[in-house]
């Protein structure tokens, strides 16, 4: 194993010599899109992490977790990616690691629900691990940045947080498909009818639009494969949403919010304009418990939500 | 007893232009299945409420129907789970098809992607080569009999994303149907199916997990899974759009632990293909405009050595 410490290491070490901090730490696994095209929502969760009071201790040498691709190339490399990164953590004292895309928290939570179900990929995986020193004993758990919100914070405590609350803005929970399905690997909530998106959104004091649309697909994993074929999804979740009345979308997963934000424009001519703006959850969040808007990166949206957010005096 | 509000979809092609729907209470208690409520009504309040069935018991596949907004079979749906909170339980024909009579439907396209795979034992050699029937082993039969489960309901179908923006998708049930025989040992078309089912735009499964929802546990997600590395191993259309997707993604996670979105793109499209690349560029180019393009290279993650050492013990292909 490398004698250099990563800077988690490092950090820990510390914590541990002062034991300075009391807030709950937990391992953090922000993906891969969150640290190259969507570095808002990276920047906006460090953020609302600080306002929560917890600590979110990044996994910096953690790989991609396969982002439901890697399986169409060989069936175990993306299990065994993921249960090094599960060592990782473990290696941290940090056995719950948390995600902020609906894909990595589906694709990591199926890898571990077969490494602890399994003892064949167990002993496969820790097998290469050993190679480099490492070792996955199956401690971790993987979930959301929107999970912790309602089960280690609370809605209530969310509530009590909230110093600008939305108005009444009318938002469109979008889920991405991987955090609720299948329910065989997620099953934190009903896939069916979920609703932890719209509690949250009543929670910081707006409206949540209900529509066909929320639970479907945005069609990010195959924008490439054929054109037209994402935006068409785009473009009629959206209509859907905007038809029933919203003013804007929150997503919990960044590639849909690439599909939602970046394809509503080609998806006018056949679905009609929409223009919803789409916030990452933790923008939102981090807006209501009163982190300035100007820190939350809205500008490098390509829909600009801070015209909706005039429209409600949610800023100036 | 409770009174169940059945708020049912009503049209009939032949000489409706704008479907209506019909409100039928019945005095039933929940736990009876939707078929059965509409069984009722049928006989006690309207005779021409119109619907197939068959089984009533989750074998025939007849009564796929949307109920409460998700496809299911009503035989096997019971009022109680699907109920609004006013005591009414929406029940509509299944979406991504043609409507015919109230909640039957043209399943013709269904059908058509079904008979395009040729689901039917194809051998290479003749029957008389062999002194006894073909035998399989238990271990190669066991891949086979989940997907053998299929009922060709079309649950999975009508749930499909991107059936509904693109009728030309084989969907989820005809792939997973594809899969049952190229992977029987006893079949001989092994790669004319593979290439067939890719012509079928294999690729444009867009991973959503939507036919989940199977009423017999078929899970045609996972078995389109297998069906796309059947054909890397095979090296099936590896030029098309969806392999060199995949196989771009595992290349950049196996140099960078991370999958670097720019070559993915590139990679994908074709770095040489300029029309290809000229129709992602207005996107890129609004990007760029807000700052919001991923860096060209990635810096790769500490110790990424280890990755590639995952990568070389499985023999995982990259490209």
């Amino acid at each position: 194993m490398s004698s250099t410490l990563l800077p988690e290491e490092r950090a820990l070490d510390a914590h541990v010599r002062t034991n300075s901090s009391k807030s709950k730490r937990y391992g953090f696994f922000p993906g891969c899109v969150a640290k190259e095209s969507c570095k808002e929502l990276f920047n906006s969760t460090m953020l609302l992490a600080d306002r929560l009071g917890i600590e979110l201790v990044e996994l910096t040498a953690a790989s991609c977790c396969g982002a439901s691709v890697l399986n169409d190339t060989n069936r175990d490399v993306a299990r065994v990616l993921n249960a090094r990164t599960y060592a990782q953590a473990e290696a941290l004292g940090l056995d719950d690691v948390i995600t902020i895309c609906s894909t990595c928290t589906g694709h990591m939570r199926a890898a571990n629900k077969e490494l602890r179900e399994s003892e064949e990929h167990m002993a496969q995986a820790n097998a290469i691990l050993g190679k480099f020193g490492a070792n996955y004993k199956g401690s971790v758990t993987v979930r959301h940045l929107l999970w912790l919100l309602i089960d280690d914070i609370g809605l209530d405590k969310l509530r009590s947080m909230v110093v600008r609350p939305l108005n009444g803005l009318k938002v469109a929970p979008f889920y991405g498909c991987h955090i609720i399905r299948p329910e065989s690997v997620n099953g934190w909530e009903s896939a069916r009818h979920p609703h932890s998106l719209e509690d949250v959104i009543v929670a910081l004091g707006g409206e949540a639009v209900d529509y066909a649309g929320k639970t479907r697909c945005c069609g990010f994993h195959v924008q490439l494969e054929k054109d037209g074929i994402a935006s068409s999804m785009v473009g009629q979740n959206m209509r859907m949403a905007k038809d029933n009345g919203a003013e804007a979308v929150i997503t919990p997963c960044p590639l849909c919010h690439l599909a939602l934000d970046g394809y509503q424009a080609d998806a006018a001519a056949r679905w009609g304009r929409t223009d919803l703006p789409v916030f990452h959850l933790p923008q939102l969040v981090a807006y209501a418990l009163g982190v300035p808007a100007e820190k939350l990166g809205l500008n490098k949206h390509l829909i600009d939500p801070r015209e909706v957010m005039v429209s409600r005096d949610l800023i100036n | 007893m409770a009174k169940i509000k059945l708020d049912i979809f009503r049209f009939d092609e032949a000489t409706d232009s704008v479907p209506h729907r019909d409100e039928v209470t019945v005095d039933l208690p929940e736990t009876t299945t939707v078929l059965d409520a509409l069984e009722y009504a049928k006989a006690e309040v309207d005779g021409s409420i119109s619907f197939r069935r068959s089984c009533r018991s989750a074998i025939c596949g007849s009564c796929s129907m949307s109920i409460g907004g998700v496809t299911s079979l009503a035989c096997k749906t019971s009022c109680g789970s699907a109920m609004e909170e006013d005591g009414s339980v929406k029940i509509d024909p299944m979406p991504n098809f043609q409507p015919m009579k109230d909640l039957v439907v043209h399943m013709d396209p269904f059908w058509d992607k079904y008979a395009r795979l040729k689901p039917y034992l194809q051998p290479n050699d003749a029957d008389s080569a062999h002194a006894t029937e073909r035998r399989v082993s238990p271990d190669d039969m066991k891949k086979l009999v989940d997907v053998a489960n299929c009922i060709m309901c079309a649950t999975c179908y009508s749930l499909c994303p991107v059936v509904s923006v693109d009728p030309a998708f084989a969907g989820p049930a005809a792939i997973a149907y594809a899969y049952r025989f190229i992977e029987d040992v006893r079949d001989g078309k092994r790669s004319d199916r593979l290439a067939q089912i890719s012509e079928d735009y294999l690729w444009l499964c867009a991973h959503c997990y939507a036919c989940s929802y199977c009423p017999k546990h078929v899970d045609p997600n996972d078995r389109i899974v297998d069906v796309k590395r059947a054909a890397i191993t095979d090296r099936v259309m590896m030029n098309e759009r969806g392999p060199r997707h995949a196989l771009v993604v595992a290349k950049t996670i196996k140099q960078t632990g991370m999958l670097a979105e720019t070559e993915v793109i590139q990679g994908t499209v074709g770095r040489f293909n300029i029309r290809g690349l000229l129709k992602v560029a207005p996107l890129g180019a609004r990007m760029a405009l807000k700052g919001k393009l991923p860096p060209p290279f990635l810096k790769p993650v500490p110790k990424v050595d280890e990755i590639r050492t995952i990568f070389d013990a499985l023999e995982a292909p990259v490209r």
